[in-house]
């Protein structure tokens, strides 16, 4: 883990209790997850229990105690999206990859969440890839999406 | 120097120290208000609801928590009227129904009047009344627990190995906890649950000896046999 960044981070924020979810936001936005290092990190400059950060960093949806794919799915699974048909995008992207949601696949390329309501209700059923929102999913267009993705993957591969 | 005001629990003018909560003054002057998650000296944060009480302002009334709720001059409450003797009727079968295996809560079912119980028994292991959590953090300021998740997945956890960094070893947290004494007749198993009821012999003992509170520490001068007779 790259201390540098969570440095930078805290800057300024010292014994400033206030400041967890920020700080909480920040580290989740550049790292992806919430690694438990920042979490004691965090806990000894802001002066808040190391208990305190992991139950906020816990509550809330928002934030990861796990590090999540490189690309992460994301199921609408709100009352206007659920009608639509949720339910079968979720089927797809987890036959698909072979993985429940809130876990990653092996190769740490893809994660599915499903949250309850992306604010797009009216263009639902909504699936997105790294918060780029795909609307009117229908399980066809989720498959080429996750196909194509893949494809992506296996190009990296190569070129690494 | 304390300040005090006057606060009449069901008809009885109290002086009582600013900053109490109704629940501590109602216990101090002899009212038994049953509760579960307040504990003397630690904050209360009206987890169980069992301590419901009827706060009349302006002939209206509000039902509320009374461990959370800090007397005023002129506060009217009424911890005893059919309307709250059902509401807690109700949360005690709830309680009863999450978490059979506890003592504690058995005998609070029975003290509120429980005879049977309409809900699935949950057979969970935590009542989520935090009594460890706040003991944890307020006495020894250790730390080492705390409430993770939210919702349903809310659960008392002690992550990251905080364990071996900050426990203290005090052993609060399970002294305080309703879960770690048993029915007299020991643990059920899951599908085995039932509402014990064993004390209620002894609730016929209290109705009889008034002032002799067969359940709680600070039950002398209680008489919780009122509680007996309530229709669910
Ligand atoms: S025994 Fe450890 S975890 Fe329990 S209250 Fe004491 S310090 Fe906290
Ligand atoms: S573990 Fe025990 S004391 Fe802690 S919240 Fe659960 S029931 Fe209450
Ligand atoms: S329900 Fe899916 S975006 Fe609102
Ligand atoms: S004692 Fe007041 S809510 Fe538990």
């Amino acid at each position: 883990m790259n201390l540098s960044k969570l440095e930078s981070i805290l800057k300024g924020r010292s014994s400033q209790p206030h400041q967890l979810i920020e700080v909480l936001h920040d580290v989740q936005e550049h790292y992806g997850y919430i690694p438990e290092e920042a979490m004691r990190e965090i806990s000894k400059t802001l002066g808040v229990p190391l208990i305190e950060v992991y139950r906020v960093a816990s509550f809330y949806k928002a934030f990861k105690l796990k590090p999540t794919g490189k690309y992460v799915i994301t199921v609408c699974n709100g009352t206007a999206c659920h009608v639509r048909g949720a339910q079968l995008l979720l089927d797809q992207a987890t036959s698909q990859l072979g993985i429940k949601p809130g876990e990653v696949t092996d190769d740490g390329m893809f994660s599915i969440e499903h949250v309850n309501c992306l604010g797009a209700c009216a263009l639902g059923p909504i699936a997105s890839e790294n918060g780029t929102l795909g609307h009117h999913m229908t399980p066809a267009k989720l498959r080429k999406l996750i196909n194509s993705l893949n494809r992506e993957v296996k190009k990296e591969v190569k070129h690494a | 120097m304390l300040h005090y005001v006057t606060v009449n629990i069901d008809g009885a003018d109290i002086k009582a120290p600013k900053g109490s909560s109704v629940l501590e003054v109602a216990i101090e002057y002899g009212i038994c208000i049953p509760h579960l998650c307040h504990v003397p000296g630690l904050s209360d944060i009206g987890a169980c609801r069992l301590c419901i009480v009827e706060h009349v302002t302006n002939g209206r009334s509000q039902v509320t928590t009374s461990c959370t709720l800090k007397v005023q001059e002129g506060m009217v409450i009424r911890s005893n009227t059919d309307r709250i003797k059902r509401l807690r009727h109700n949360i005690a079968e709830l309680l009863v129904a999450e978490a059979p295996n506890s003592r504690a809560i058995q005998d609070i079912a029975v003290r509120c009047g429980v005879k049977k119980v309409r809900y699935p028994f949950r057979n969970s292991n935590c009542v989520l009344c935090g009594r460890c959590v706040r003991a944890c953090a307020e006495l020894w300021h250790a730390n080492a627990l705390g409430f993770v998740g939210r919702g349903k997945d809310r659960h008392v956890e002690r992550p990251l190995n905080m364990r071996q960094e900050f426990c203290k070893g005090c052993d609060y947290c399970i002294q305080l906890c309703p879960m770690t004494i048993t029915p007299c007749d020991g643990p059920m198993k899951p599908g085995e649950e039932y509402l014990c009821g064993k004390c209620e012999s002894q609730l016929m003992i209290t109705e009889e000896v008034p002032d002799s509170c067969a359940w709680c520490r600070l039950g002398e001068g209680f008489n919780c046999g009122r509680y007996a007779g309530v229709k669910s």
